[in-house]
């Protein structure tokens, strides 16, 4: 079942996902999705901010995986540079799952084969004006199902029609 | 001939030297996630407390895994390198076979099963064999419940080790044939690396440092789809 949400300014972005942050628990996965520039490191930094990360959050692109020391660890992962499927085991990805700290993966939608089948996906879609973004959030399995009206809760004050 | 052993498979991780006349150094942390950091001084270290140069390695062993990939990057790049610099040959042994060794004296089935994170293990099955073990079979991938099958169905006496085996004691402590090796040789090590090392050494059994590669068991063999990348 989807969650739907709506931002107005990367700010408010931000506090979206540090509010969603607070939800999280050791060895969460969050799958981030959208076009390019649709804010997906922008949502990283608010999520860090909720796990209390103190270091500045930028993008992984070029260096796949990131990990920052919070309440929860974060670690900070983005596909968009790997071909193949096989390459998102060299980054480890096993590992961190199973590390008590909490994993945010950019594009992690391209390789849900390689995924464990319990994630919270986190989908920004660019909204009318330029700044605004309609957030979509879709709990697989139970970890994140069983969170379901915490995470409405959470994000209540975004909350926007499913259209 | 000397032997440089370097074992990075699991949270633990060690490293050794020895010869002919076994193991003359060892160096080792029981766990942690400080590989890459730890890895050189623990060298070094070894290198000074059996008065040896590196110059004097003749051949760079390492564990090639299966096991965590961190940990296993680290320990193969660094003997890469340092086989590379001392224009030495290498030897790679996978980290089950380590499990395994150590446990040669005994003459039930041996199976050997590293933590694969994720509900997952990696194990395989060996037997002894005059002056060592022998592997039975592959290395497999598989839940702890696929290994406990396969031990009910072998119907012998089993010898189950490694740290894997222990995450998932409950599964594997009630089968009446299996016993559970205690946590003192839960993890593979440097030692077993060069004594197995020397053995192959002596068979000269050598690689080169770029056909030394980690086993991946479950890596998946696929292209991933990029629709939004390639979009102009």
């Amino acid at each position: 079942m989807k969650i739907v949400a709506r931002t107005f300014d990367a700010e408010s972005t931000r506090l979206l996902a540090s509010a969603l942050a607070e939800l999280a628990t050791p060895c969460d996965l969050v799958v981030l999705c959208g076009d390019l520039g649709a804010g997906k490191t922008t949502f990283c930094q608010g999520f860090g901010r909720g796990l209390g990360v103190d270091d500045q959050i930028t993008s992984p692109t070029f260096t796949l995986v990131r990990s920052y020391t919070g309440r929860l660890d974060l670690n900070h992962l983005d596909v968009y540079r790997l071909d193949q499927l096989g390459e998102v085991a060299d980054l480890g990805l096993s590992e961190l799952l199973d590390d008590d700290s909490v994993t945010l993966i950019e594009w992690g939608d391209q390789i849900l084969p390689a995924l464990p089948p319990d994630y919270l996906e986190v989908r920004l879609v660019l909204g009318d004006d330029d700044d605004e973004r309609r957030i979509e959030l879709t709990t697989m399995g139970h970890r994140w199902s069983a969170r379901h009206r915490a995470l409405s809760t959470a994000i209540a004050a975004w909350a926007a029609e499913d259209d | 001939m000397l032997i440089l052993g370097i074992e990075t498979a699991t949270a633990s991780a060690g490293c050794a030297i020895g010869g002919h006349e076994g193991v003359l150094a060892h160096a080792s942390s029981g766990r942690g996630r400080r590989h890459a950091e730890n890895l050189v001084p623990a060298i070094q270290f070894i290198c000074a407390q059996a008065q040896i140069e590196l110059s004097e390695i003749s051949v760079v062993a390492v564990d090639v895994g299966p096991g965590l990939f961190t940990g296993l990057r680290v320990g193969i790049a660094t003997a890469k390198s340092l086989a590379y610099a001392l224009k030495v040959p290498m030897i790679g042994v996978p980290s089950l076979d380590l499990l395994a060794f150590p446990m040669r004296f005994t003459n039930r089935l041996i199976a050997a099963a590293i933590d694969a994170r994720r509900g997952e293990l990696y194990y395989a099955f060996y037997r002894q064999v005059p002056g060592g073990i022998q592997r039975i079979g592959d290395h497999q991938v598989g839940t702890p419940d696929d290994l406990a099958s396969e031990l009910l169905l072998s119907r012998e006496e089993i010898l189950l080790v490694g740290d894997g085996a222990h995450r998932y004691a409950e599964t594997f402590e009630g089968m009446s044939r299996v016993e559970l090796v205690d946590h003192g040789f839960s993890h593979p090590s440097a030692n077993s690396l060069v004594q197995l090392a020397h053995a192959r050494a002596l068979r000269e059994q050598f690689a080169q440092p770029d056909d030394v590669d980690p086993i991946y068991l479950r890596k998946p063999d696929a292209e991933i789809n990029w629709v939004t990348r390639d979009r102009p």
